[in-house]
Formats: C-alpha cells, structure tokens, sequence
C-alpha cells in the first residue's frame, strides 16, 4: 500500500449534506498501489505494511473487505517477515516493532493464522518470540527493535499482537503495567516514558495495553476523561494536546481511548462527524488531516475508524482497542 | 510520515509530460542509489564510500529506518575494536562529528522524524563509550545547545522535551562521577529555563508540564522547610493566578492550575507534594483563596468556561475536606453548573454526569 498523498484534497468547507462517500474512498485505496511512477511512492516504503494495515482496515469497515486480494495482501506479508520472527516495512528492510505489530493485525483481520505456520515453522511462536525478546526485564518496557529505543508506544505493540497470537504468557505484563503506572501525569494522561508531556497517542497506547492487561482500575478515569474531552475544539475536531490544532487521526486516539473508559458521550458526536466528513475528497476519495489539505492513506483509515466509533450508519463496528 | 498540514493545489494539477518524464528520471536515480546501499551493506562493505552513499540516501528520505541501522552497522565496523588505541581517536572523533553534523542539519529540517533523533542519542552513547566519560560529559553538555534550539524553533516539540529530560541526566549522572566534585545537580537551571519559555508563550503547556515535574526534586535538593515550601507553592499561584488573569481562556494555564490544586489534595503522593505535611484547614484555606481570586475575574469575564469549570473543581476538593462553614452554596455550585452547559455545549455530556457526581 503507497503512502503517497494525494492526487485529492478534503473540502475546504463542510458540505451541505453529511455523506460518506464510500466508493470513492474504496477505489482510491485500491488505487494506491498503481502509483509506482511517484518518487513520494518509492520514499514512503518504509511505511508500506502500516499503510498496507491502514487501507485494508479501511476497507473492513467500509463493508468492502474483498476489494483488495486476501491472497496477494498475505504474499506481501510474508515477504517482510525476517528468520527472527520479525517483520520490515517491505521486503529487505529491517524487522521492526511497529511493522510485526501491523502484519499480526492483518492475518488476525484475515484470519490467517495457518498460512504464517504453512510459511513457517511454528511461525505463530517465532513471532511472538520475538516481540517477547525486545522487554526489558529491568523496567518491563519494550524496545522497538535491537537498537533499543523505548517508548510506552512499543508496550501496547507487544501486548496487541501478543494477545492476539494467545501468547500474552510470553512476557511479564505486570512489570510492563507498573511502567506505563509510571507514566502517568497529575492530569490523569500518559507520556512516552516517566517524566513526559501527555499526549493523545500515548494516551491511546497506555490505556489500550492497561485494557488488554485488564488493568483499567488504575487510570484515573475522572480525570483522564476530562483531559481527553478538552481535546475537542469549537470547529468538533480533536487535537492531540493542550493548545494544538486539531487533526483527523486524533478522532481516533482520543475517541478510542475515551470509549475505554466509558466516556464517549463526554464530547460532541455530531460536531465531531461533520469534522471528519468534512475532509473527505468527494471526487477522488480519501480523507486529509483537515478540512482543504491533502489525503492519505493513514487519515482515511483512522477517519473512518472514528466515524465507525460514532456509530456511522452503514460502517462495520470497530474494537476501541 | 502522512501528509500533515499540506495544504495544495498543486497536488490535484495534471502534471505536464515534461514533469512526469522528470519524476521518472528521480524515481530510477532514487531506486539506484537504495540498490547499490543494500547491495553493498550486503556484501559487508563497511567503508567510508558507504559513509557517504547512506549519507546521500538519509538527506533524501531520513524516515528510511534501515538505512539508518546500516549506518550504524558500518560505523560499529569503523571504529577500533580497542578504544583505548590512541592512534585511532582521531578518526574515531572525525566519524562522531560528521554523524553530528548530519542529524543536527536532518532535525533542523525534519524535528518531528524519530528516526533521527535515535541516531544522535546512539551518537552520543557510542562516543561516550567509545572516548571516555570526560569526552561523553562535554558532548552531552553540548546537546543542550541543540536542543534549546530546537525549542527555539518549535517550543511544543515533544522530541526535543524528551531529549532534553535525557540529555541533564546523563550530564548529571557523569557530573556525579568527576572526582573531587560536588554532585552537581541541573534542576536549579531547568527551573530557570522553564520561567523563561513561560515567560516569552503562557500558552506553552509542555513549559508548565516540565515545571510540574521539576518542583518536587527542586524542593528536595534545597532541602526546604515546610515555610519555604509554602513560599514556593504561593509564588507559583500568584504566578498561574497573573496568567489567569492575562488570558483566562488558555487551557494551558488551567491545566497548571489544576495540578498545583492537585498537589494538595489528600490524594497526592508524597513524593509528588509541594507542602508535605498540610491539613484540611490549611486545604480549605488554600480553596477558599482560590475561590475567591477566580470569583473576582468572573466579574470581568462571564463567558469564560474554564472560571466555571475552575469553581466546581475547588467546591469539589472543597467538599472532600469539608470542616462544615461553607464559602459557597449549593445554589451557587448549580449556577455554575448551568453557566458550563451553556457556554460549552460539546461536553454536555460530561455536564450531566458531573451535576450526578456532585448531586446537583
């Protein structure tokens, strides 16, 4: 899946009906991977299994699961996993958390589990293996890769792909609860690690591996949820942090999280939904990070996650996790 | 990443055959230049002509994270297997500075890339390894040149907070370990330094967040007695109390607020209070004058939610420590309930459920 943007922008102003234009969006993510004659095409591969995750995911919930092959989609999958048990962006490049983390998410989606152990032995092991290998015993944490960066973010990658593999034993979940405990602010919000700003993202990642964890007695939910909710601004879009401006990819990080603790109903659904479907490109489909700038593949999917948490008639239902 | 806050036109023009013949061209140099890097870290060449093959490729798309582990892969390769051989410092220093170099440019560009900043915090843990703690202390120290620049440049930019929360504990940690020195401690000057963004952009919420996490160990360090931690705690009111005052609709500011009022609350961890040993008079006393400070600006600005918001969160940390006289009403708390419904209907919900939660 190309991560180029555009060639279509989102309105510049919100249109008089609110519609969701689905088949536009369906034939610009099947469209994505025809742009190979764009340098932007080949400068964005290091993101193409996210991209990949992001268009098919898409698709599910736009009720068009079919529009792009089950068969070349796993092909693909499997060419980016290494011997180790990880997996690269694309082939030949290195394996990496962020990436093992969405092609688990693509054949848990595709439901196929058995093609990873018919391409290789105890595939389903390896990998989750692997992804165990990266926590530190120390603080619990998890690396991104061999090189060690750390980040709250590579926590709920393990435990997302962990639990979806069944393998959640592989590690020790209490210690990496008590790390995210310790990235926690006055605000009731998270950070990267212990010490740093809130941010909705990591918001996102913290409680989204708490809930997997079944740990959520220890968010502040009160307050956490009043953080969140003031992520809304007058225009229905969400931002990431205090004074900031608001961007599509938000409706899901804040949205989600909000519906793990309960508290969707703390912002405005309606203003929120006109937001997003306002930055829709009505002629050549995707969705941009606000009204008048250009779409992608990442906007449109987590635009149309969030208008399926808003219970969007016609969108299959999503998991805020 | 994805296109953000890219507005264009150009994007939806037909792009002339002359253009599209040229973007051809790009493509198949740019596909050239990333085969013949994986070729020949394939075949291990490890020298200084990749050097610079990966330094052409990282300048053209720094987000390509493998070609980063390459450069690592190599650069491990070019450095002595013996760091105390003095023959080799020289080149080991003259490989350090143009991998300096060439992120300082790379995040000047791209400061949002994580990519980039991992190299430089790699760089500097190598070279500290590599040259020795004195060696690794100047060059941690000059980070924060770097990454005052950075805040310069973007002063919410969380890449660069983080760094910098990294970068003072590793001077500290090496300041430490100088013999015959006093451990030297940062936070005195972090203190400084978050006054000063303060200063120039009230609205720097990640100004105030990194204060509100300096405050407890700054206090420690000084040793201060519960005066002169009460001195502190009533300067940084009278200080969020101006900035109230200078824009009362800024989130920022309130948020600040909130976690100072946070820090009295019963509730606070120890090692996260500003006053240690306070008691519910002394809380009330603080409410009461909290109360009545945003009470006098809603007489110049009834339109503000965040006053209302202010109010009902004091009468609740209020009426958690309640010793019976009131300093308000409940009529009082169910106006101002009705003032946050009406000035800000997109939370309505959360309204509802605290008119529940206060009963009223």
């Amino acid at each position: 899946m190309s991560l180029v943007s555009g060639p279509g922008r989102g309105m510049a102003s919100l249109p008089a009906e609110t519609r969701l234009y689905v088949d536009k969006h369906v034939s610009y993510i099947q469209s994505l991977d025809t742009r190979k004659d764009e340098l932007e095409y080949w400068l964005t591969e290091h993101l193409r299994l996210n991209g990949l995750y992001w268009g098919m995911t898409a698709l599910h919930l736009l009720g068009h699961p079919e529009a792009l092959p089950r068969d070349g989609i796993l092909k693909f999958v499997f060419s980016c996993l290494h011997e180790s048990g990880g997996f690269g962006a694309a082939p030949g490049h290195d394996a990496h958390m962020l990436y093992t983390c969405s092609a688990v998410q693509i054949i848990a989606t595709l439901d196929a589990f058995d093609k990873l152990e018919a391409h290789m032995e105890h595939g389903r092991r390896k990998v989750g293996q692997w992804i165990a290998s990266l926590q530190d015993p120390e603080t619990g944490t998890f690396a991104g890769d061999e090189w060690g960066e750390k980040d709250t973010r590579f926590i709920f990658n393990a435990f997302l792909s962990l639990s979806l593999l069944g393998l959640l034993d592989l590690v020790n979940v209490d210690k990496a609860v008590q790390h995210i405990n310790s990235c926690v602010n006055f605000d009731g919000a998270y950070g990267t690690s212990p010490g740093a700003e809130s941010h909705s993202g990591q918001v996102y990642t913290c409680v989204g591996a708490l809930t997997i964890a079944d740990r959520l007695d220890l968010v502040n939910q009160e307050r956490l949820g009043a953080w969140l909710s003031e992520r809304q601004l007058k225009n229905g879009g969400l931002n990431g942090r205090p004074e900031k401006t608001e961007d599509v990819c938000y409706s899901w990080w804040v949205m989600s999280s909000l519906a793990m603790i309960n508290k969707l109903h703390w912002i405005d659904g309606e203003k929120l939904t006109a937001f997003i479907l306002g930055c829709q490109d009505p002629d050549l489909g995707g969705l941009s990070d606000r009204p008048g700038d250009m779409v992608d593949v990442f906007h449109t999917h987590f635009g149309i996650a969030g208008l399926s948490l808003l219970k969007y008639p016609g969108l299959a239902e999503v998991d805020p996790v | 990443m994805a296109s953000h806050g890219i507005t264009r036109a150009a994007g939806t023009a037909v792009r002339t055959e002359e253009a599209r013949q040229q973007q051809l061209r790009d493509v198949d140099a740019y596909k050239e230049l990333v085969d013949l890097v994986s070729t020949k870290v394939t075949e291990r060449q490890y020298t200084l002509e990749v050097i610079g093959l990966l330094t052409k490729l990282l300048k053209q798309n720094p987000e390509y994270y493998t070609v980063w582990n390459h450069r690592r892969r190599v650069l491990n390769a070019l450095f002595p297997s013996d760091p105390a051989d003095e023959s080799s410092k020289h080149g080991v220093n003259d490989l350090l500075q143009n991998d300096l170099q060439l992120t300082f440019a790379l995040l000047r560009q791209y400061p949002k890339c994580y990519w980039i900043w991992n190299h430089r915090n790699w760089l500097l843990e190598t070279a500290e390894s590599q040259q020795g703690a004195e060696v690794g202390r100047q060059l941690w120290s000059g980070e924060l040149l770097l990454v005052n620049k950075m805040l310069g440049a973007d002063s919410r930019n969380f890449h660069a907070w983080g760094y910098r929360r990294f970068v003072t504990a590793q001077i500290e940690r090496l300041t430490t370990f100088t013999e015959g020195e006093a451990p030297r401690s940062l936070i005195e000057a972090e203190f400084e330094y978050t006054s000063s963004m303060i200063r120039s952009n009230l609205s720097n919420f990640s100004a105030w967040h990194h204060r509100s996490k300096i405050i407890p160990r700054l206090l420690n360090e000084r040793d201060a007695n519960t005066d002169a931690r009460r001195a502190l705690l009533d300067s940084e009111l009278a200080l969020i109390c101006e900035a109230i005052n200078t824009d009362p609709f800024d989130q920022s500011i309130w948020f600040y607020h909130q976690y100072l009022m946070s820090t009295l609350s019963p509730n606070c961890p120890s090692k996260d209070r500003i006053v240690l040993n306070l008691n519910n008079g002394d809380r009330q006393r603080y409410y009461e004058n909290e109360m009545q400070y945003i009470r006098e600006i809603l007489g110049d600005e009834e339109d503000c939610k965040w006053i209302y918001e202010g109010l009902l969160f004091l009468a609740g940390a209020y009426l958690e420590v309640d010793g019976g006289t009131k300093v308000f009403t409940t009529a009082d708390m169910r106006s101002w309930l009705e003032q946050l419904k009406r000035l800000d209907p997109l939370r309505k919900g959360r309204w509802d459920d605290l008119g529940q939660c206060l009963n009223l």
